[in-house]
């Protein structure tokens, strides 16, 4: 069963071993990468189903918690080691031949998340953490242009102040508990970290993981680094990366700081990015800002949605993950081609009408179109917020319908302006999308379909999700069981 | 009392660091010295990790001299401590070739002109309109003549 540690280790080997190789064989350096991500979603695919939905805890090297390190492994760790995997295959480099180096950061990424998803130890989630951040460095600094790695820089200075706060935050809890243990935290938390010094603790902490999770004070990165970066690397960092830093911020919620003020600290925050990011996509000129500026507003949102106490907040805020996990590397491997002005895109739909209604389809289930996920999902965060009885849960929700009112708003102007003739004045647009984004583009919309004509069993194992993660009982008898294997 | 003290004044000190970090990222201009006042600050959030272990006239972990059991130093932060060393380090060192490369194309350091010109290129490469800059009056008005200007 421990087979699961694999899944770190695989990639984190192959992401060592492929720059060397490569030198060697060129073809055995490209296959390399995407063969260990296939036998890693195939282990953990394995492991899924052996489980039976019962989450278990793998001791490292042998020693119990809370002494030794170990991986927690329920249905949400698996679930996002899962999405990693196959988010980090389906964008992979596969043009990029000549730049191994890549490969290698992509597999860091892949085997940093996975470790991210599954450490059930406060001190080493940060290392993790770590690790992505300076992956994500190179990759948003690998166009290799002089406004990249300006932008980069601007990303690594923010999140090195990020990873301070966020140490100082863990020295404080492990200052009141004595302890970084996430299950030995969860039931001496209710004591130790109830307190302003424990509040403090969590804000720290908060605004150091946010760096990534686009949280609204820390989110200043966000517009240069994906205006700068590749398509592909944008969509690594706006749908894995972003949803990474929330599994982080939800798994200290459930289990450390349960209290009513640092939910709400999260509600306010959410709240802010949700109102600044909708209103500044709103007023953006060209497609990859816009789109940079949204995924701020939608993580706003799914902010807020974790913010609602108890496991309906955790199940309306894992649908708008994977939704928007689902949508936005999709919109932008489409921007890839309509990278550049709104206006100049004019005719862009008419001239190549397979993306154009992708597009269409994407921003629909966006916006939250009935039939499609995006509008149950949000259907879910409304039922959600509209059962709070405190007010500043109703103002929440008015902000979340004037933000799908903004965002309806941008989005049908770009597909307006896609879909009209293209007059004289307006930019040629080249309509070859390549197929290779094309292909990624329909297979993340097949997938949205396919959950659109699943949603019922899908919604119902959903919350099975959420149900088992939003229980610390479940998590600390797991981790201190007698059976808890070596 | 003395062991309060000494256990204030480093406490002090480590988030004092911290401050001085942060305040040197938020005021300074110059590339180089953001990453130093990033250095400072990393320094601060270590001493605190470490100060969290720490036990007054304790000795160090492993070394038990035999005899009556002498408190000993929590191993656990130093461990932590070291890893998170070793993380900074390398983020450094990452920060400094990104330096350099930004200084190879775009031959400053000063982050107000780096700003500006990956803005103009961002901008130039989108074929959107340069956003207003801050320092600028919109649509290019002349700013308000000061009193006494003379005219």
């Amino acid at each position: 069963m421990n087979t699961i540690v694999l899944t770190v280790v695989l990639p984190l080997l192959a992401a060592f071993v492929v720059p060397a190789l490569s030198r060697v064989s060129p073809l055995l350096g490209r296959l390399l990468g995407p063969l260990t991500l296939a036998y890693a979603i195939l282990l953990t695919l394995q492991i899924w189903l052996g489980m039976e939905g019962k989450p278990y805890s793998v001791a490292l090297g042998g020693f119990q918690p809370p002494l030794g390190i170990n991986f927690y492994v329920d249905q949400l760790s698996l679930l996002f080691t899962f999405l990693t995997l196959v988010t980090s295959l389906l964008l992979w480099p596969w043009r990029n031949e000549t730049e191994p180096r890549q490969y290698a950061l992509t597999l860091l990424l892949a085997a940093s998340a996975c470790g991210l998803a599954l450490s059930g130890d406060l001190f080493n989630i940060y290392v993790f953490y770590e690790l992505i951040s300076v992956a994500s460095f190179g990759l948003a600094a690998a166009t290799r242009s002089g406004a990249s790695f300006a932008a980069s820089l601007r990303y690594l200075i923010l999140s090195g102040l990020g990873s301070v706060l966020a140490l100082c935050g863990i020295a404080i809890v492990y200052l009141q508990s004595g302890t970084l243990n996430l299950a030995q935290l969860s039931q001496l938390a209710p004591e130790t970290l109830n307190t302003p010094l424990g509040m403090s603790a969590f804000a720290l902490i908060l605004l150091g993981v946010g760096v990534k999770g686009e949280l609204f004070p820390v989110n200043s990165w966000v517009p240069e680094v994906y205006a700068a970066a590749s398509s592909r690397v944008s969509g690594l960092l706006a749908g894995l990366v972003s949803k990474l830093a929330v599994l982080v911020i939800v798994r200290l919620l459930v289990l450390l700081f349960q209290q009513e003020s640092a939910l709400q600290l999260m509600l306010i925050l959410g709240l802010l990015g949700t109102i600044s990011g909708e209103l500044a996509a709103w007023r953006a000129k060209d497609m990859n800002r816009m789109l940079a500026f949204s995924s701020i507003g939608q993580l706003g949102v799914i902010f807020i949605a974790f913010s609602i106490p108890g496991e309906t907040g955790l199940f309306a805020g894992l649908a708008l993950s994977l939704h928007h996990l689902l949508v936005k590397p999709a919109l932008f491997l489409l921007a890839e081609r309509w990278r550049g002005s709104l206006a100049g895109l004019r005719g862009a739909g008419l001239a190549s009408p397979v993306a154009g209604g992708m597009f269409v389809l994407l921003a629909l289930s966006l916006v939250g179109m009935p039939p499609l996920p995006g509008f149950w999902a949000k259907f879910l965060l409304f039922t959600g917020l509209a059962a709070q009885q405190s007010v500043i849960y109703q103002v929440a929700l008015g902000v979340v319908l004037l933000s799908i009112v903004i965002e309806a708003n941008y989005l049908f102007r770009v597909v307006m302006n896609l879909f009209q003739p293209a007059g004289d004045n307006s930019v040629a647009v080249t309509s070859d999308h390549g197929w290779l984004n094309l292909g990624t583009t329909f297979l993340l919309s097949a997938l949205l379909i396919a959950g659109m004509l699943f949603m019922g069993p899908l919604g119902a194992w959903l919350e099975e999700v959420a149900i088992q993660a939003a229980d610390p009982v479940l998590y600390f008898d797991t981790v201190f069981s007698v059976s808890a294997i070596h | 009392m003395m062991p309060i003290e000494i256990g204030t004044v480093l406490y002090a000190g480590a988030i004092g660091l911290v401050v001085i970090g942060i305040a040197g990222i938020v005021l300074s201009h110059h590339l180089f010295r953001i990453i130093l006042a990033l250095v400072i600050a990393e320094a601060g959030a270590n001493l605190l990790l470490v100060l969290s272990g720490f036990r007054w006239e304790a000795i160090a972990p492993i070394i038990s001299g035999g005899g009556a059991t002498p408190t000993m130093v929590d191993p656990v932060p130093q461990a932590m401590v070291l890893t998170s060393i070793v993380i900074g380090v390398g983020v450094q060192a990452l920060a400094l070739s990104l330096t350099l490369r930004a200084y190879g194309a775009y031959k400053t350091l000063d982050i107000r002109e780096l700003q500006r010109r990956m803005s103009a290129d961002l901008a130039g490469e989108a074929g959107t309109p340069l956003p207003l800059s801050l320092e600028e009056p919109v649509g290019g008005r002349p700013l308000p003549a000061a009193e006494g200007d003379g005219r």
